[in-house]
Parts: C-alpha cells; sequence; structure tokens
C-alpha cells in the first residue's frame, strides 16, 4: 500500500500536511494485470499512428520533393476573373463587317457638395463639353443636391479630357450604348435598341433573347456592298422619279439568303426618332415602315409569273399554248383589258412577255380556282413570310375565291403580297422549282436548307427561258445590263385607295434574276408612286422606272458576286434560252 | 541551456513560418498581378471594340465614294473591262494608215520620206537609212532582233494577214521618230493577233 493511500483514508489527516512528492505507483494485482492488457493495444495505436503519419510524410516528400509522374496540378486551381460581361452581341455582314457594336459611353455625374469652386468648374465643363449651357451647369453644381447628372453618355476622349480637368466631386458613371457606324444604310435590317438595350426594330428586335445571350458575334448573310449600291440605286430611282418611297432586296436563289434589303424612306438608327433634315416631309412612322417585308403591295404583273408557272407546271397549259387575247373580258363590273396587248391570239410566252392580263386571266381561268389556291399556298404567298424580323405583314386576298377572283389574281390585282415573298417564290421559279425560306442570317457554305419542290424542274427551265424573253423582246427592255443575262418580270399597278384604284398612283415594280443560264442572284426592286420625268418621256412604269434600276444594280454588284459576264448573243446561250416553239422565228419585239 | 532536439525543432519551425509566408506574399503578389493584367486586358478589349467601330464608321461606303469622288475619281469597272482570262483579251486593233499626217511629215522631213514610198518592208529600209539609231536599240532589245527575220521563214499562219498590215503603222510612225534617232525605239514588226501568238514570238526570238 502506499503512503498516499494512507494519508488519504486517513480522516485525522492534519489540513496543513503536504504529502510527499509521489512516487510511482507500483501496481500490483488486478491493476497490474490491467496495465498489462493495455501494453499491446497501446502498441497498435502507436504503429496505426505512425503508419498515418509515415503516409502522410512520403507523400509530402512525393509531391513537393521528387518529380512525381502523377499529376498533381503544378498550379492551384486559380478562379480567373469572368470575362467582363460586354453587353449585348455585336452584329456583323457576311464579311464581317461590325454593323452594331457596344461601346463603353460613361456618363458624368457630380457631388456638388464636394465641388469647390463652382463657377470654375461650369467654365470648364461647358468649354470641355460640347452642348453643355455654362449657366446650366453652374445651377446644376451649385443645387445642393448630392448627386447631379452632368451629361450621359461621353465618347472616349470626352471621358478623358473631363479627367484631365481634374475637378473634385466629378465621377464617371459605368454606361453602354449601341452603336451603328453605317447608320441609316441597313435600317430596316439591323433596326435599332432603345433603351435598357431592348431590340425594337430589325434584329435587334427579331433576335433580341439571342443577342442578348451570345458572346460571339450574330453574322448577317447581308453584304455591306451590295446593300450600298441596293441603297444608292433605288435613292437614285426613288429621287429621278420623286416617288414616295421605294423597296429593294437581292437574294440568293440557292439558298435563301438575303444579300441586301432597302427600305425607302429610312432612319437613322442611332436617332431613330428624329426628322430627315434633307426630307422633312417623310414622317417618323413612314420611315420606321419596312416596305419589304411589312409592307403589302399589289404587285400586279409581277404576279403573272405566278400564274404562268402554274398553268405550265399543271399541266393547264403549255408553252405552245395559245390564248384569245383580241378582246377585253367584261365579268360582272370589271373589264379586264390590256395595257401593251397586241389584241390577237397570243402564246404563251408572248402573254408573259407582252404582260397580257388578258391572256394571264385565261391562263388562270385554266389552272382553275382550287389548283390556283394550292399553288399559291405552295409558292408561300398566302400565309405571312418567314424571316428573322419581327416587321413581317401578311398577304391579303379574297375570303372567298370567286371566278373573277382567280381571274384578276392570275395577273397580279385583289392580291397582296410583300416585297419579301414575291422574291422567295420568284427564287423558286428559277432555281429549279425548290422554294428556299428567306433568311437574314449567314448560311454555312453548303448549309443551305433542302426546301420543298414547288414546280418541277422542266417548268423551271421554261419559265428561266420566257424570263430571257420578256428581258429581250418585252417590257422588260430597259434592264440594260449587258452580259449577265439578265431575266425578269415587270410590273406596273395602279395603287388601291379605299375601294377604287387610283389613277396616276403607280407601283411600279422589277423582279429580275441573272445569269438566266443557272440563276445566282435575284434582284427586286420596287418604286411607290413614281411621278414621270422628262428622260423617261412621260412614263412611270416599271419598265421605265424599276427595270433599269435593277439593271444598273446588277451591273454593279455582279462582280463583286464573282458573276462573269458572258457574250449573251453566243449560240449556246441563245438557243438555251430560246423557248423551243421559238427557235429560230422571228420575235415581235415590244 | 536548450537541448539540441529542441533547438532543432525551433529551426524547422521558424524556417517553416518564413516560407510559409514568402509563398503567402509571393501569391498575393501574384493574384494582384493577374487581376491587374485582366484589367488590363478587358481595357484593351474595350478599346478595340472602340476602335473597330471607328474604323467601321471611317469605313462608311459613302464616305469612301465622296473621297474617292474628291481624291481618286476611280469608277466602277464597266462591264467590257471584266475578263474571265488574259486570252479573252483581244489585241490592240490595228490602226488604218492614216494619210494626211503622213504628208505634212513627208514634206516637212524629205529624208524620211523615202520609207514612206515603198510599200513593201518599211521598218527595215527605214532603220537601215538611220544606222545610228539602230546601234542602241540593239543593244537593249538585242533579243529581238531575229523576230523579224525568223518569222515569215515560219510556217504560214493566219497571223500573216496582220504581219502584213502592221508594216503600215510602223511607217507612218516611223518617219517622225527616225528625226530624232535617240528616241528609236524598237518596235516589234509583226503584230501578233492573238495572246498565244505573241507568246509564241517571245518564245522563238529567245
Amino acid at each position: 500500500m502506499s503512503a498516499a493511500f494512507q494519508f488519504d483514508d486517513n480522516p485525522c489527516r492534519p489540513r496543513h500536511f503536504r504529502p510527499p512528492p509521489c512516487t510511482p505507483v507500483v501496481p500490483d494485482g488486478p491493476a497490474k494485470r490491467a496495465l498489462e492488457g493495455c501494453r499491446p493495444r497501446l502498441f497498435i495505436a502507436t504503429i496505426a499512428f505512425l503508419a498515418a503519419f509515415g503516409v502522410i510524410a512520403g507523400r509530402l516528400v512525393q509531391v513537393t520533393l521528387l518529380p512525381s509522374g502523377i499529376s498533381v496540378p503544378r498550379i492551384a486551381r486559380f478562379e480567373s476573373p469572368p470575362p467582363p460581361a460586354l453587353g449585348r452581341a455585336d452584329i456583323v455582314d457576311r464579311q464581317g463587317k461590325l454593323l452594331a457594336s457596344t461601346l463603353d459611353s460613361p456618363s458624368l455625374y457630380a457631388d456638388p457638395r464636394q465641388i469647390l469652386d463652382a463657377a470654375d468648374a461650369a467654365q470648364k465643363l461647358a468649354a470641355t463639353l460640347p452642348g453643355l449651357d455654362r449657366a446650366a451647369v453652374y445651377a446644376k453644381l451649385t443645387s445642393g443636391k448630392g448627386f447631379v447628372w452632368i451629361k450621359r453618355h461621353l465618347t472616349p476622349d470626352q471621358a478623358y479630357a473631363v479627367n484631365q480637368l481634374g475637378l473634385p466631386g466629378l465621377q464617371f458613371q459605368h454606361e453602354e450604348r449601341r452603336v451603328y457606324p453605317y447608320g441609316a444604310l441597313l435600317s430596316h435590317v439591323v433596326g435599332f435598341t432603345g433603351i435598357d438595350d431592348n431590340g425594337e426594330a430589325g434584329i435587334e428586335r427579331g433576335l433580341d433573347d439571342s443577342l442578348r445571350r451570345r458572346q460571339q458575334p450574330m453574322q448577317l448573310s447581308i453584304d455591306l456592298r451590295l446593300q450600298y449600291i441596293l441603297h444608292e440605286e433605288l435613292a437614285r430611282v426613288v429621287n429621278d422619279f420623286t416617288a414616295k418611297g421605294g423597296a429593294g432586296l437581292i437574294m440568293n436563289v440557292n439558298t435563301g439568303e438575303i444579300l441586301a434589303m432597302v427600305s425607302l424612306p429610312d432612319f437613322d438608327p442611332s436617332h431613330p426618332d428624329t426628322l430627315d433634315p434633307d426630307h422633312p416631309n417623310w414622317t417618323i412612322a413612314e420611315r420606321m415602315f419596312n416596305r419589304v417585308t411589312l409592307g403589302d403591295y399589289e404587285i400586279g404583273s409581277v404576279f403573272k409569273i405566278f400564274t404562268t408557272a402554274m398553268g405550265l407546271d399543271s399541266g393547264a397549259t403549255s408553252m405552245t399554248g395559245r390564248f384569245d387575247a383580241t378582246y377585253p373580258i367584261h365579268i360582272g363590273r370589271f373589264t379586264i383589258s390590256d395595257y401593251h396587248g397586241k389584241h390577237r391570239w397570243e402564246s404563251v410566252p408572248e402573254i408573259l412577255m407582252y404582260s397580257s392580263n388578258i391572256g394571264e386571266a385565261k391562263i388562270a381561268l385554266a389552272v382553275g380556282g382550287d389548283r390556283q389556291q394550292q399553288y399559291l399556298r405552295r409558292f408561300g404567298l398566302l400565309s405571312s413570310p418567314n424571316i428573322e424580323l419581327k416587321e413581317v405583314g401578311k398577304p391579303h386576298y379574297p375570303a372567298k375565291w370567286r371566278e373573277v377572283s382567280v381571274m384578276t389574281i392570275g395577273f397580279g390585282h385583289g392580291i397582296s403580297e410583300t416585297p419579301l415573298q414575291v422574291a422567295t417564290a420568284g427564287a423558286a421559279l428559277v432555281n429549279g422549282g425548290v422554294l428556299r425560306p428567306a433568311t437574314l442570317l449567314k448560311l454555312p457554305p453548303g448549309g443551305a436548307p433542302e426546301g420543298t419542290r414547288v414546280i418541277s424542274q422542266q417548268t423551271s427551265d421554261e419559265m428561266r427561258q420566257l424570263l430571257r424573253m420578256v428581258v429581250l423582246y418585252g417590257t422588260g427592255e430597259m434592264v440594260d445590263a449587258p452580259g449577265y443575262v439578265v431575266g425578269g418580270k415587270t410590273g406596273t399597278a395602279d395603287k388601291v385607295e379605299g375601294k377604287h384604284y387610283a389613277e396616276r398612283k403607280l407601283l411600279s415594280s422589277f423582279l429580275g434574276a441573272f445569269p438566266m443560264t443557272a440563276p445566282k442572284y435575284l434582284a427586286l426592286v420596287m418604286v411607290d408612286e413614281p411621278h414621270p420625268n422628262k428622260w423617261s418621256h412621260g412614263f412611270a412604269t416599271a419598265g421605265w422606272t424599276a427595270a433599269p434600276a435593277v439593271g444598273r444594280t446588277i451591273v454593279r454588284i455582279a462582280p463583286l458576286l464573282g458573276v462573269q459576264p458572258v457574250d449573251e448573243s453566243s449560240p449556246e446561250i441563245v438557243h438555251a434560252l430560246t423557248p423551243e416553239s421559238m427557235q429560230g422565228k422571228h420575235v415581235e419585239a415590244y | 541551456m536548450i537541448k539540441l532536439p529542441t533547438l532543432f525543432w525551433l529551426i524547422v519551425v521558424t524556417t517553416a513560418g518564413f516560407a510559409m509566408f514568402a509563398v503567402k506574399y509571393e501569391v498575393q503578389a501574384l493574384a494582384d498581378q493577374l487581376a491587374r493584367t485582366a484589367k488590363q486586358a478587358d481595357n484593351t478589349e474595350r478599346s478595340i471594340r472602340a476602335l473597330e467601330a471607328e474604323w467601321a464608321y471611317l469605313n462608311r461606303p459613302d464616305a469612301l465614294a465622296q473621297m474617292n469622288q474628291q481624291l481618286l475619281s476611280l469608277v466602277p469597272i464597266a462591264t467590257k473591262q471584266l475578263h474571265t482570262d488574259v486570252t479573252d483579251i483581244p489585241m490592240r486593233p490595228v490602226p488604218p494608215p492614216p494619210p494626211a499626217p503622213a504628208e505634212t511629215v513627208a514634206a516637212s522631213d524629205p529624208a524620211a520620206s523615202a520609207p514612206q514610198t515603198p510599200a513593201g518592208p518599211a521598218p527595215q529600209s527605214a532603220v537601215a537609212q538611220n544606222p545610228p539609231a539602230q546601234s542602241p536599240a540593239t543593244q537593249s532589245p538585242a533579243a529581238q532582233t531575229p523576230a523579224p527575220q525568223s518569222q515569215p521563214a515560219e510556217a504560214p499562219r493566219p497571223v500573216v494577214t496582220a504581219a502584213l498590215e502592221a508594216p503600215t503603222t510602223t511607217r507612218s510612225i516611223k518617219p517622225a521618230i527616225a528625226a530624232k534617232p535617240a528616241a528609236v525605239r524598237k518596235t516589234p514588226p509583226h503584230r501578233a493577233a492573238s495572246l498565244n501568238e505573241l507568246i509564241a514570238q517571245i518564245v522563238e526570238s529567245r
């Protein structure tokens, strides 16, 4: 027994007594046995800990000192700062030219309580920033408020200049702004954004969500050079004939890509709600209106190509078919007569060449109302056009398809279409008969949609011959783009006003494709209310307005598109583009 | 007195501590640098965007057209100027001999009128009359001199008609040039009718 036990056991132990330092307890008996049992466990625990530390040490050495083959990242994963949000995606043309971009545009504000010398600051600011009134700035800086805007959306140069002033109490608020370097050139295609970067028109509106989300620029099918040329030529014809407006479209007939799209009057996307100083009579609503996709027009004789195509494709008539166009047709209160007519029996090519209303009405009758509707639906002419824009109109046609409707629609009256639809369907007539939806987005090479066949290859070949004849001998003689084998169709329609056709208010259009041997591109020009001028000898019909504009456009764009001029009088081309029934015959010129 | 193991551990701990802080500060510095670089890259990116927009603005087609009008006066290529390959380009047409100027030259320069009268190989005779004029010419395009002799000797080609016409042009030009011997240039006497012809001539003359 140890001494400690003895002391602790003794109740009479004096309280001041301190036990001597402990001597090791030598257990015996059951305690000793218990301790003996502990030893192996202690040993095992020690081994386990040693092993664990050994592993850690070994791993440390391996990772830090030895050039190990184990793939241990040499640098700890560092969360790089996220790429700065650059806001809305850019819009570029098919060659990558910047059409719309988002730029930093800092806004300047001030804390008047920190301004030391308001008069001096106002003086300096007014001298630095154009359009600032010194007195107004002074009033703001002495207002005693904690926050006043001095100027919103500065240019980088202006921001730099303000920084150089070194005035205390001025701060910049980071803001962004959408810029459109080409201004009005692409107004209806690209559109514009309003406050909070909301797309308000054009692609900006049509593909708003996509533009907000994506990082890569959005590439359009538009070619800036073609857009410029079309814009210039359309503006020229609109000016020359003091027209109300115009629409123009260039399309790749084999892919449906729109290479240029112009609607006049147009607007500057940077200042969409201001009047044009050059044309003060153009209202804002008029300038915003996209005539290519939103406006629907009775396109008149251009529509005859569809009637002829359905007549040939359905078998209702053939290239050698003939119709009596001697006398006007009287039906109900209508009289269908010819403007350019020859007043005799005309063959199908002649009917299109001389743009005979009577002839086309008779072809439409031969096709029949039901089949006519079927074909028009197939051409996409009875439904809204499909395009990446929100500004789309819809065709108007009679709810009840009566006999007189069949006839008038046959030559393009009593049905109104957007120019976009006419071009899209027109492309299908010449490209071999396949309708492909029009698109404003660039397609990858070989990425043209399969499309739907609307007419047979043979009908398409015949249509190419017919459209070529129209330009060679018919109403499209003024196209004048030698070497590019243009084919097309003119259309001059009287505009509808209320319930009547307005005399002397014309809508002149021309739809042309080239080269007709194997059409690649299509150009459509529509002039709204052209007025005759001296040069046109008092005419404002399509042959004198839209057709020459298309011709001038084609001559300028063909070299850019890589279309080689050819000798149009070469026997192969003449032979390929002359209908069999007219080979070697003399064609009476229009 | 500190025992040896204690000293050892003290040194290890101190070293480890210093090493740790050194690494920590280095990492901090690197992180700062990274943030700075990222900001700089962002600024550069924004500058590039601004500059790209400016570039696009400066390259507006209407602005370029205006500058062209003021400075260059370039016009669009006419359709007839476009050709798929060089062989499509027609050779320069042979102008008909203008009789009136030839007579005035003949009157003013009797020495040069001599080669005008023979209808045959005019250029040779003109050259023969002016031996000093020929010497500088023969030096530079020496390779071309055998061409006139060898050309007619070649197998007859349809081009021969052109070869017969060619001297008429040289005849009208030659006397005028002969007045200034230093300016005499050796014109190829034979004008090829096509590019292939011309290439053949050049190859032959070598």
